[in-house]
């Protein structure tokens, strides 16, 4: 089994190169091609030609755009992601603070849209053919017509602002301060360091944002589960089960579940992909210091390094995330790991 | 004396066109320990209804309407679900039809085999040495290897083995074995039904055999019922169903079976198929009554009584069935293979063969590769008609793909009327196409589900050599539904609308649209019912003389290549081990795996042992 998930991944990886070049080569050429000024944008109003002309030079934006791309490719293999236009700060640094709360934010999103998914597809599948498997039905279609940020704005109003049961303000109470940084990811740290006042107040934070993601993914997995679960229990070897006296309880999860749990992490690798997508909006509602929001400064302030390292980040977490869930798939699926 | 299940008058009824109509009715049996009884009838004919009524699983319109069915003395209709649950696995076991979907295929033998053995109360730490010994039992090799793989890395007959296994390992008082070797090679079915007796008799199980194959039943079962359209028409001792048959459908069923020995008889077939279960409510009398070759006219009217012969056997038919000479059902011998011609091949074949895989993967390390047809040669003339026979996996299905030029072969020349068409060149795709037509095994697939049947047998007329009016069309598809015996109300029917045999007939007449001089035809009448099958196999036989046409014949069933085919090509693993003149070969095997092949066919009189209990 290992051998082939490190098989599996090895393979993902040399795949994942050429996507990379091709990415960041099409991110670079787009972002200089548009009629967008970054240094005017840093500059204070009363600057001369003469001081546009040398923040040029100083950021390299005065040579041909492969010159650039290949100097900007040269010190990215070398770690170096450049330095923000607008912080006038290493872009690194800048992505190191962000990178794991968007991480834990979508962590979170896929955890809870999980449980809620599988929990509401096999209660459909237990009341199938009853009044309330249609009522859960039509929710679900409900839920599934309202985008995330929506969401995260009713969620705001509901839950934040007419019953003030949750925080919807960044990712830690302004009273509590922050736990040492030894990983970057805020609930781990909390965690190292037995801060629970600000583990706390973490998890309190990321309830709501999650769940406006969650809510997303949820009825998706609910109905991708149920309907394998029907096909599943047609199978023969339900059947022979149910001949051998096996009771329903059993049957369902022992034999059905594992067999139709195949095409829902399959749906959960797509839309874990598609989740990092929506933190974007979702992040700049909560005033959640991710990725999203770095992203939208950078874009608001045409900070040309900071956008390319982001997009590359995004490319680079969601071809992460496709690979895990192809090796829980590899892990689930004896067929796969037998064929190759 | 004691009896494990007995059914009376038992009933399962169900609504069809508003109508309420019985689709198994007049039931009565009784099983006594270590007794087998064979329910023998085509598929409609209600004989998985009881395995299900047995384990209460009917489908959801289904359900028991009249009738008493008792288990070791206790009433299945009303027993509780817990109860009933209890008994399942415990002291009523199932063997399924298709060993290969009938294990979960994410959890390991010795997980489900596990699972089971708790249920039965086997403490955790005797399992994995039960579930070994168990495998022993039925001859399993390395049972302990076994434990911790997956359904899907074993062979058909190795998941049936363990099925059985698993049946046997509660000691049931019942098992009921739902077509168990239906799904499998002939020889390994020869093996499966060895060890099911064997552990049957061991342990006085009693064991309901549920089949479409008479003979087979004769050699398993004690006593025999036969089964048409839910009614049971005949019951009696095995011995006396097949030697003295006297219901007209019984006598049919055994007359549409091709012989493997003794003279070749042309296939006495009945018209049309057996109704559907809507056509029940307008049949009130005997249901076979409308295909009946003696049409006596109180079979349709109904109201008799089930007739004891004697000696346990008895028929539902009116006494003018019974009596007097049935000729339409006697079979009249088939002229001989004429002298073998000296006409030029339609098709030669020399030094073909193809070899999957053995490339290299990026990393540079080499696979091994699978020789799927061995080197051979073949060569088949017009009006000839060539058997392939083999177990699956012998390479024979490679072979009709490979002459069809569906794949390229790996070394050899294909030669068609002289020409070579081995590349597969556009030039030779013509010359290929205008001689050959191919047969596809499954007809539900091999027809798209959106074409009415005039278009779907001419079809070959879309193409640009031979685009032909709307008019030419219609004509055509006329004519070969008059020739493959499909009545011309069908050209506008679509596939689903058509049953198994009249879609194999559709097949068939697409296939002879271009006039080809050969066909190709591969395991075409495997999945079609006994009746159906000589209906296809007659037409094939008289295409021949209308037509002169050849036949390559590819299929796992002797008999059937024997009913056809003047020459025979036995193959193993991908390698021609005999051929010949199919009656030499048939009489005298020179290769052991002929022989094995033929010794594993259940023979025609039932008083020779079979299957021969391997030293």
């Amino acid at each position: 089994m290992t051998r082939i998930a490190l098989q599996l991944l090895l393979r993902r990886l040399l795949l994942a190169i050429p996507i990379l070049l091709c990415v960041s080569a099409l991110v670079f050429v787009i972002l200089r091609l548009l009629p967008a000024d970054p240094i005017a944008m840093s500059l204070p109003p009363g600057a001369t030609p003469e001081d546009v002309e040398r923040l040029k030079r100083d950021f390299g934006l005065d040579r041909s755009i492969p010159a650039q791309y290949f100097i900007w490719l040269g010190k990215l293999l070398t770690g170096d992601l450049g330095t923000s236009i607008f912080f006038r700060r290493g872009v690194g640094e800048l992505v190191s603070r962000a990178l794991p709360a968007t991480i834990e934010l979508v962590a979170a999103g896929l955890t809870l849209g999980v449980i809620l998914g599988v929990a509401g597809g096999l209660a459909m599948f237990a009341k199938r053919g009853t009044a309330a498997e249609q009522a859960i039905d039509l929710s679900t279609t409900g839920l599934m017509a309202i985008p995330e940020f929506l969401w995260a704005i009713l969620l705001i109003l509901f839950l934040g602002v007419a019953f003030p049961l949750l925080p919807f303000i960044g990712r830690l109470d302004p009273a509590v301060t922050l736990p040492p940084t030894i990983t970057g990811f805020l609930l781990l740290d909390s965690l190292l360091s037995g801060r629970w006042d600000a583990l706390r107040s973490a998890l309190a934070h990321l309830v709501l944002p999650s769940l406006a993601l969650a809510i997303g993914l949820a009825p998706l997995v609910m109905r991708v589960l149920r309907s394998s679960l029907l096909e599943t229990i047609l199978e023969d070897y339900i059947t022979q089960a149910r001949l051998r006296g096996i009771g329903e309880r059993r049957i369902l999860i022992g034999h059905a579940l594992k067999n139709a749990a195949l095409p829902t992490i399959s749906l959960i690798g797509v839309q874990g992909g598609f989740m990092f997508g929506g933190t974007v909006l979702v992040e700049m509602i909560f005033a959640y210091p991710g990725l999203g929001n770095l992203m939208v400064d950078a874009v608001r302030n045409h900070d040309l390094p900071v956008i390319q390292a982001v997009a590359l980040i995004y490319c680079v977490l969601v071809l992460a995330i496709n690979a895990i869930v192809d090796v829980i798939y590899l892990a689930a699926n004896p067929k796969l790991r037998a064929a190759s | 004396m004691t009896v494990v299940l007995e059914a009376k008058g038992l009933a399962v009824s169900t609504t069809a066109g508003g109508r309420t109509v019985d689709v198994l009715r007049n039931i009565d049996l009784s099983l006594a320990p270590g007794r087998v009884l064979g329910l023998v009838g085509e598929s409609g004919a209600g004989k998985s209804m009881i395995g299900r009524v047995i384990a209460r699983n009917l489908p959801g319109a289904f359900s028991v309407s009249r009738g008493a069915l008792h288990f070791d003395g206790r009433d299945l209709l009303t027993i509780s679900d817990r109860d009933r649950l209890a008994l399942l696995g415990r002291d009523i076991a199932f063997i399924p039809q298709e060993p290969l979907t009938a294990l979960n295929p994410t959890l390991t033998i010795a997980q489900q085999f596990g699972e089971h053995l708790e249920r039965l109360g086997v403490p955790r730490g005797e399992r994995r040495a039960r579930i070994v010994s168990a495998l022993a039992e039925v001859r399993l090799r390395d049972p302990q290897t076994l434990l911790d793989r997956y359904p899907f890395q074993l062979s058909g007959g190795m998941c049936q083995r363990v099925l059985i296994a698993m049946a046997f390992a509660g000691r049931p008082k019942l098992i009921v074995a739902d077509e168990p070797t239906t799904a499998l090679d002939v020889s390994t079915q020869a093996h499966i039904v060895q060890i099911i007796r064997r552990m049957q008799r061991d342990t006085g199980t009693a064991l309901l055999f549920i089949t479409h194959d008479l003979r087979l039943a004769a050699h398993v079962c004690d006593e025999i019922m036969v089964l048409y359209a839910g009614d049971m028409i005949e019951r009696g001792p095995a011995r006396s169903i097949i030697n003295n048959p006297r219901h007209p459908y019984t006598r049919a069923l055994l007359a549409a079976n091709p012989a493997l020995s003794g003279p070749r008889l042309r296939l006495a077939s009945l018209p049309d198929q057996m109704p559907a279960i809507s056509a029940f409510a307008d049949l009130p009398g005997c249901r076979f009554a409308p295909r009946c070759p003696v049409r006596d006219p109180a079979c349709a009217a109904g109201g008799f009584e089930p007739l004891s012969l004697g000696d346990g056997h008895i028929a539902r038919c009116a006494p003018g069935c019974l009596s007097g000479e049935t000729q339409a059902i006697a079979p009249t011998a088939l002229a001989p293979w004429p002298v073998a011609r000296s006409d030029a091949p339609v098709l030669q074949v020399d030094n073909l063969s193809k070899r999957y895989g053995g490339g290299r993967t990026l990393f540079g390390a080499e696979t091994p590769g699978v020789n799927a047809v061995l080197p051979m040669s073949l060569s088949v003339r017009p009006g000839e008609f060539v058997g392939v026979v083999g177990e699956s996996g012998s390479g024979k299905s490679t072979l009709a793909r490979l002459v069809m030029g569906l794949e390229p072969p790996t070394s050899g020349a294909i030669r068609i009327d002289g020409k070579d068409v081995t590349k597969d060149a556009p030039q030779a795709r013509v010359i290929r196409l205008d001689a050959l037509q191919m047969v596809f095994q499954d007809p539900q697939s091999a027809l798209n589900p959106r074409r009415p049947v005039q278009s779907l047998v001419t079809q070959a007329m879309e193409s640009p050599r031979r685009r032909a009016d709307a008019v030419t069309r219609l004509s055509r598809a006329k004519a070969l539904l008059t020739e493959t015996g499909l009545a011309p109300e069908m050209l506008d029917r679509y596939p689903a609308q058509l049953s198994g045999g009249q879609k194999q007939r559709v097949n068939i007449a697409r296939a002879l649209c271009v006039t080809p001089r050969l066909l190709v035809a591969d395991e075409i009448v495997s999945g079609l019912d006994v009746s159906v099958q000589a209906q296809i196999l007659n037409l094939l036989l008289d295409l021949r003389e209308a037509r002169d046409i050849g036949l390559l014949f590819i299929s796992h069933d002797l008999a059937v290549v024997r009913y056809l085919c003047a020459r025979v090509i036995v193959m193993q693993n991908g390698a021609v081990v005999e051929e010949g003149v199919t009656e030499e070969v048939f009489a005298a095997p020179q290769h052991p795996y002929t022989r094995a092949l033929l010794a594993a066919v259940p023979p025609d009189d039932v008083d020779q042992p079979w299957p021969v209990e391997a030293a």
